[in-house]
């Protein structure tokens, strides 16, 4: 029988290349849609719920005074607070981005216990002026190791000199969680502070961020920081780490939703076109529907028949949009490396996959195959002939 | 001699553009175990349409319907389906061989509801084709085979599975004179060798001469049956 359905779907090589074709894109274009959102969502739950966020009021590209550091510090229940300028530099060519930070580095491994470093490299990192350290991806691409020199052009902040900005690698860090991207750098705030200042500059901070103690009540943490500063000169907004990660996300609007009803329209789409095909492959096939009956196959085999070809055109094109995606997956990690650290396709993607493959094979062959067996066989023996 | 086929009082009508058509009407009928039968009448006497019923392909709007031991208006769905893989043989005008299967695969194919195993079916349907003179054709497709060899393998697939009854509607209406002779030619010694009880449709006095008994349908009714036509049969060429 397996011999019969499978004649029938090579019978129309063409039909049945390009059904499981637009199967395998669509599965594929599925399995990377839900992982762009599981890779947004594995930031936010990867964040830590003990530190917090402090940003301008107004928008995260506001700057804040680099006084409020004090002032914040002394909030009840805040242990550990730690100042981040996105700096924004060019190496060699705009291509080459990656994410700059100006860090306080004596609080930048209390802060963020997933950056791994050793013991020597922090303690270089500290002591050197330009000093930076730079994640594990970020060194790999640019083969750059402890020792090397990185000279950035200032795009948003350029030296006085008029010339680059020279920074030391003193370590290379691993990241532990996915809310931790390791295509970054991160250098000494003192050296950023010192050489703007030089150049008549005041610098600001972009964000704080701050760690509480354990079974602080960090709502009356939030409300007293945000209170401090309701005055000005500088009103700011206080949130948990995972609310800010979903701030910055929404930022460009709300992409899991967006992303939903791409993967449904896309689904949607797929699943009208699989239905039309199968119907036509239904309708060429009741004359033999016909025959199977005349020869003693039940309707239930009749209905087998033609749902197994739905089946398996699609569980083919599922199972090639899957390997698909896992093939592709280091690619579109690097291309979208500019804005995710990571990209996650995760077991449950490929679970729904295989999910969503199956219910199209069956949805689709649904309609012909019942039909087919619900046909008499006379009536498909004369409305084949 | 015993009835292979037994018809009580069956009507049947059809519905077309509104319209009801009776096609049956009332229809009485034995027909022998062995014999060898040629269903004759003009186009809408309703020869197809008994075949069909005589074949568990329709039901017959009301009457009984005896064949080979079972009243088919007793019986439906899965239970008939498998009455007809066990007792009746099709052998069709336009072959309606599987286009997709190769001739062993296409006699095969009833046998996969025997519960033989594969080797079986296998030898089965060698024999089959043996029988009918197409051994060494066997893994041709339909495509690739003779009007007249198509209508050998269709007959093939028809005896493969041992039915008791061989049904035809119209085995030689497609066919050139010399195939048409040996399909009939086939069909004779099935009856003769294998007492096979065979009901053929044909509207060719040259085909129903072939047969031992020739029935008339006129209007949906019985008319005239001559019995005792001599039977010719031949070896397969």
């Amino acid at each position: 029988m397996f011999k019969l359905v499978w004649q029938n779907l090579i019978a129309h090589p063409i039909r049945s290349v390009l059904t499981a074709a637009s199967v395998c894109i669509a599965i594929l274009l599925l399995c990377l849609l839900r992982s762009i959102v599981t890779t947004l969502d594995a930031g936010i739950q990867a964040s830590s719920a003990a530190r917090l966020i402090v940003m301008s009021s107004v928008s995260l590209f506001v700057d804040m005074p680099i006084s409020y550091q004090q002032r914040i510090a002394t909030v009840e229940g805040v242990t550990t607070i730690g100042k981040w300028q996105w700096f924004g530099g060019v190496y060699q060519d705009p291509s080459n981005f990656f994410a700059q930070f100006a860090v306080d580095p004596e609080h930048m491994f209390d802060m963020y216990p997933e950056c791994e470093l050793d013991q020597a490299s922090r303690e270089r990192f500290l002591a050197t002026r330009n000093g930076c350290i730079i994640g594990k991806q970020l060194a790999d691409k640019f083969k750059w190791k402890a020792g090397d020199k990185i000279p950035l052009t200032g795009a948003l902040f350029p030296h006085p000199d008029g010339g680059a900005w020279d920074f030391e690698v003193c370590g290379v860090y691993t990241s532990k969680a996915a809310n931790f991207d390791d295509r970054t750098m991160m250098f000494q705030w003192k050296y950023f502070e010192e050489t703007l200042r030089a150049g008549g500059q005041d610098p600001g901070v972009g964000v704080y961020i701050f760690r509480t103690a354990p079974g602080a009540n960090v709502e009356r943490i939030m409300s007293e920081v945000v209170a401090m500063f309701a005055n000005g000169p500088m009103s700011v907004r206080c949130a948990p780490e995972s609310e800010f990660q979903r701030m910055f996300i929404s930022m460009m609007g709300d992409i899991p939703m967006l992303l939903g009803w791409i993967g449904t329209a896309v689904f949607v789409a797929l699943l009208l076109g699989c239905v039309n095909t199968m119907l036509m492959a239904g309708r060429e096939q009741i004359h033999d529907v016909g025959i199977f009956k005349a020869l003693g196959f039940s309707n239930a085999a009749a209905f087998r028949i033609l749902i197994a070809q739905s089946m398996i055109l699609c569980t083919l094109g599922g199972i090639a949009g899957i390997g698909l995606t896992l093939a592709l997956k280091p690619m579109i990690a690097t291309a979208i490396a500019a804005m995710f650290p990571v990209f996650l396709v995760e077991t449950s993607t490929l679970v729904l996959a295989v999910v969503l493959t199956i219910f199209l094979g069956v949805a689709a062959g649904m309609i012909p195959a019942w039909r087919a067996s619900r046909l008499k066989p006379v009536d498909a023996l004369r409305a084949g002939a | 001699m015993t009835s292979m086929i037994r018809v009580r009082n069956v009507t049947k009508s059809y519905s077309r553009g509104g319209e009801t058509l009776k096609v049956l009407n009332g229809l009485n009928l034995d027909m022998d175990e062995g014999r060898f039968y040629a269903l004759m009448g003009p186009s809408g006497s309703g020869k197809t349409t008994l075949l069909n019923l005589v074949g568990g392909l329709d039901h017959p709007d009301s009457g009984e319907l005896y064949v080979a031991g079972a009243n088919l208006a007793d019986i439906d769905g899965a239970e008939l389906a498998r009455w007809r893989a066990d007792n009746v043989g099709f052998v069709f005008q336009g072959f309606n061989l599987i286009p997709v299967l190769t001739a062993r695969e296409n006699v095969e194919l009833p046998l996969t509801l025997t519960g033989l195993s594969r080797a079986e079916r296998r030898k089965h349907s060698e024999y089959a084709l043996e029988l009918v003179g197409l051994k060494d054709r066997m893994d041709h497709r339909p495509r690739q085979l003779s009007g007249g060899q198509e209508q050998r393998v269709a007959i093939a697939r028809a005896i493969a599975s041992d039915p008791k009854v061989l049904l035809a509607d119209e085995p030689t209406g497609d066919l050139d004179r010399k195939s048409a002779e040996q399909v009939l030619d086939l069909l004779a010694r099935l009856n003769q060798e294998f007492k096979k009880t065979i009901l053929m449709v044909t509207h060719d006095p040259h085909a129903a001469a072939r047969a031992q008994s020739i029935v008339n349908l006129e209007k949906g009714e019985l008319g005239r049956i001559d019995h005792n036509v001599p039977p010719v049969a031949a070896p397969v060429r």
